[in-house]
């Protein structure tokens, strides 16, 4: 591999740290007005289901995904089997198999270790905010620095909040109904995601097919997300036959 | 409750997490994604975080209008319309909180 400083964006040599660096840890602070909260709410959550601070926190740095982190402490609770937690989670987190095909033709260029580490760190914001700068025409380098920068603000952010979380959780009194922050903090991530037609109609079928009678082995929110997801889909090959490009 | 399981979940779905997440960056490097599948993984996102929300703001579900608690729906009513208004997180945590509270304080 050549070497990762190419002479155009060197930058000077006194200067050590790449100022896209910086760029990226800019763009995470605006947007911890939501890594925060999601954050404390999953320590909070784990914590309030009698996980040790250990087993809590592995679960921030470990899943480092808030959604399914939420998702396998409801079903923990609810004593379904291990093998329905894990597949629910590894659906919930499916998208980060999109978002890895999308980044992988601009990352061919880097080592294995900063893939694989790169990979670790990718969630949905960074992902958004770097798929933006690639669009922009970036310079790669500057790009992956940026990547680099974003990623690491909100990991730290990330476990920071999930500690204050786990540390708070074993002290709110069950009648606060803090159980329904989650719910509010879901509402919070799904509206933006509601842009089109058939993204609304993945969320009422998911929201709908959750309500039926109990699945065994609490199998509904694989369920919900298979039927939302599928009735999408079926319903954008009627909506859209003539189009092989993706529709939003 | 049993650690033993516990800490399997908590193993199991970080692997199978960060499998996703390497996928095509590491394993798959040389795959494409086929259109059709990248399609139906966008449209996983709102399908499960509704069926996260809806069994919260529906405890009981939706067979009879004597069991829908209130407090919840017209928080999660509200909560909706400050973050469409908003788009901000905390905003809308914190009204659905206060809304909540309010409620099931009149109502008590």
């Amino acid at each position: 591999m050549a070497s990762p400083q190419p002479p155009l964006s060197a930058p000077p040599r006194h200067t050590r740290i790449h100022p896209a660096l910086l760029a990226g840890v800019r763009a995470s602070l605006p947007l911890l007005m939501g890594v925060i909260p999601f954050g404390v709410v999953c320590g909070a959550s784990a914590a309030s289901i009698g996980l040790s601070f250990a087993q809590a926190w592995a679960l921030s740095w470990m899943v480092f995904a808030g959604s399914s982190q939420i998702v396998a402490v409801q079903l923990l609770t609810s004593g379904a089997p291990s093998w329905v937690i894990v597949l629910t989670g590894w659906v919930v987190n499916l998208r980060f198999m999109m978002y890895s095909a999308t980044l992988a033709p601009h990352s061919r260029q880097y080592s294995r270790f900063s893939r694989w580490f790169g990979a670790y760190l990718l969630v949905d914001q960074t992902f958004a905010a770097t798929f933006g700068r690639i669009a922009e025409g970036r310079e790669p380098h500057e790009t992956a620095w940026f990547y680099l920068g974003m990623s690491l603000a909100t990991w730290l952010f990330w476990q920071l909040a999930s500690i204050a979380g786990i540390l708070l959780g074993n002290f709110i009194p069950a009648h606060w109904s803090m159980d329904f922050v989650v719910a509010l903090t879901f509402i919070a991530l799904l509206i933006p995601l509601l842009d089109n037609r058939l993204m609304r109609i993945a969320a009422i079928v998911g929201g709908a097919v959750s309500l039926a009678p109990q699945l065994p082995l609490k199998l509904n929110l694989l369920a919900a997300a298979l039927a939302g997801a599928g009735v999408a889909l079926l319903l954008e090959k009627t909506w859209t036959p003539h189009t092989s490009g993706p529709s939003s | 409750m049993d650690a033993t399981y516990v800490w399997a979940v908590i193993l199991a779905l970080a692997a199978v997490t960060y499998f996703n997440r390497l996928s095509f960056l590491g394993l798959l490097a040389h795959v494409e994604l086929p259109l059709r599948l990248r399609r139906m993984l966008a449209y996983v996102p709102p399908a499960i975080l509704a069926a996260i929300i809806a069994p919260q703001v529906f405890p009981a579900g939706l067979s009879s209008l004597q069991t829908l608690d209130l407090p919840r729906l017209v928080a999660a009513l509200l909560a909706v319309i400050v973050a469409l208004r908003t788009r901000s997180t905390l905003a809308t945590i914190g009204i659905g909180m206060l809304t909540l509270w309010s409620m099931q304080a009149l109502l008590a």
